[in-house]
């Protein structure tokens, strides 16, 4: 969890979103966009409705002029659809703006198409409710009421310009005189605006609170950076602090052992040796934390093109001896005709090193590694499999935890640092990429770590 | 026979200084140090070493950068060879690479803490003139 809120807030996006609204420019702009779907479906609504209509019922319904509605309405969502595809969405306050003009105009249509289709005989006065459900998704809660509010208004007006003969009556039935009684009229706006008010007072009350959670996880979240900076700056700190007397205490015991010499007594040579393999791996643990927390150093870096084949070859080559020790084998399957790709080679040096080394660590005598790379054209998936002591399901996730270390792997080597998966998985995440692990105890393990060729700059360098 | 060589360090690591002073002397050779770069400047114009161990970070950051490029600027001791005594190609990010910013750079090698005695030893011989 906490891994994948970090990858998330890379580029900050959530944090630069105002906290005081739901929405960004750019969601609610997307919310704009489905409305536009929504209200081509209104319009092809209409259309069919008033056709059927003109056919089904008995009563002469003002067919031109319903179309005329359709019309108009499909003539404003084909604007706002050009507006959205030409201008980006930049301030939160100019969409919420639109949003609220198209609605207040999405309003005025439904109720001049009422008017023309029966005025309160139309059963569709309930589509008044879908507005104000629309209307508590994205606004705040006054502004909920504005839209019932609204709602509200325009519907009464209508009904009573129609009762009082101000505006033309549509019969949707054949003059019914039910639908003429004011006391009918009357129970229909009561009803009406009730159900309009406390949809609207529910929509804002549910809002409210979903919008207090998304502030207190928008904090957690700040919380969990602001902690995860805390952890790698006093990583940075206690590497840069201890590397300095630890590597001096090294030279010293070399020095030690090299102007001995043959003159050193056995035993006293012996623990000489012994501190300088603490020392040594204490060095390499210092290495393995500041490369973990110097990721971010190194994307900043420029792309360049790597050749990857050499890259492994090296590393590969680099492995040979202490594999070959242990009769472990090291087979590559590279790709031939090989491009280069543009790549961190730092970052991407350490992820492979990682893998590779420990696929020989934690390998069985006279075991195989394969090194296996596939360039897709927008991925690169490197494949490391072993055959050696492998992870068991419970510590899969944890093995890309600092310093956790299998019992297994700690039975196996002295020699870890428990900090390679996870340099191998935080500089893979930085470079926007995913690592899968398949493993089972004593059957060895295969890390897969799929990467986004990054696109070069120039056309120079690839070919693909 | 390697008597008359004298190497200068400069490092502000008085234990380290003591160890490759150890370690150099067992070699034969006279070493002198100076705990600082605006020391170590003075000491190589009056001494004349025949080589100098600078460490790349003492006080400031490229404290070593900067004494490497005003040794190269002085007539008296811009021939003298320099190895570069260095944890910051793996620290820091500071982002130098020996291989690609060697033309850049004053230095004739780089070292990289902690220094293993043998390989001190061997890049001393092979950076020293061959002719005092």
């Amino acid at each position: 969890m906490n891994r994948k809120l970090q990858t998330v807030t890379r580029d900050d996006s959530l944090l630069d979103e105002p906290t005081s609204h739901f929405v960004s420019a750019a969601s609610l702009r997307r919310r704009l966009e489905w409305f536009d779907k929504l209200r081509w479906g209104a319009v092809a609504g209409v259309v069919a409705a008033t056709l059927v209509a003109s056919r089904l019922l008995p009563a002469a319904l003002p067919t031109g002029e319903l179309l005329g509605v359709a019309a108009v309405l499909a003539g404003l969502n084909l604007a706002y659809t050009v507006r959205n595809r030409r201008i980006p969405p930049t301030r939160l306050k100019v969409e919420l703006l639109h949003v609220k003009l198209q609605m207040a105009a999405d309003l005025f249509l439904l109720t001049v198409m009422l008017n023309l289709s029966g005025g309160i005989e139309n059963p569709l006065l309930y589509m008044y409710l879908i507005h104000v459900v629309i209307a508590s998704l994205l606004f705040k809660g006054r502004d909920i009421f504005l839209i019932a509010w609204l709602a509200i208004f325009l519907f009464t007006a209508d009904v009573a310009g129609e009762y009082f003969g101000l505006l033309p009556h549509h019969h949707l039935l054949s003059a019914s005189p039910m639908t003429h009684e004011p006391p009918f009229i009357l129970l229909t706006l009561a009803s009406f605006w009730l159900v309009l008010l406390f949809a609207a007072y529910i929509g804002a009350s549910i809002m409210k609170h979903n919008r207090a959670i998304k502030d207190e996880l928008v904090e957690r979240q700040r919380q969990l950076i602001a902690a995860d900076k805390a952890k790698l700056d006093f990583f940075r700190f206690v590497t840069h602090e201890i590397k300095s007397p630890v590597a001096t205490a090294q030279s010293a015991v070399d020095a030690a052992l090299e102007v001995g010499g043959d003159d050193l007594p056995e035993q006293l040579r012996d623990i000489l040796q012994r501190a300088h393999g603490r020392l040594s791996h204490a060095i390499t643990m210092i290495m393995d934390l500041a490369d973990f927390t110097r990721g971010g150093d190194m994307k900043r870096e420029a792309l360049e093109p790597v050749d990857l084949n050499v890259l492994i070859a090296r590393i590969v080559d680099g492995l040979g001896d202490q594999a070959a020790r242990r009769g472990i084998s090291i087979a590559m399957d590279l790709p031939a005709d090989q491009p280069r790709v543009m790549g961190h080679p730092g970052m991407l040096e350490k992820i492979i090193r990682n893998l590779v080394s420990n696929a020989v660590r934690y390998n069985r005598d006279g075991g195989r590694v394969d090194v296996q790379l596939e360039l897709r054209p927008r991925q690169m998936v490197l494949k490391v499999s072993d055959e050696g002591i492998g992870i068991a399901p419970e510590d899969q996730e944890k093995v890309f935890d600092e310093f956790y270390r299998t019992e297994a792997a700690r039975h196996m080597s002295n020699l870890g640092t428990g900090l390679g998966l996870p340099i191998v998985k935080r500089f893979t995440e930085q470079l926007g990429g995913t690592i899968e692990l398949e493993s089972e105890p004593g059957r060895g393990a295969t890390f897969t770590v799929t990467l986004p060729r990054p696109r070069p700059a120039a056309s120079a360098g690839e070919a693909t | 026979m390697n008597t008359e060589r004298t190497i200068l360090i400069i490092d502000d690591d008085i234990d380290l200084v003591e160890i490759i002073r150890m370690t150099l002397e067992n070699e034969g050779y006279r070493v002198i140090d100076a705990q600082s770069g605006e020391r170590g400047l003075q000491t190589a114009r009056e001494k004349k070493p025949d080589l100098i161990l600078l460490d790349v970070m003492m006080g400031a950051v490229d404290e070593g950068f900067q004494v490497a490029y005003e040794l190269r600027g002085d007539a008296v001791t811009k021939d003298i060879p320099i190895l570069m005594l260095t944890a910051v190609t793996e620290q820091t990010g500071f982002g130098f690479d020996p291989d690609k910013d060697q033309d850049f750079l004053p230095v004739d090698e780089f070292l990289e803490k902690p220094v293993s005695p043998r390989k001190l030893v061997d890049l001393v011989r092979k950076h020293l003139p061959t002719t005092a």
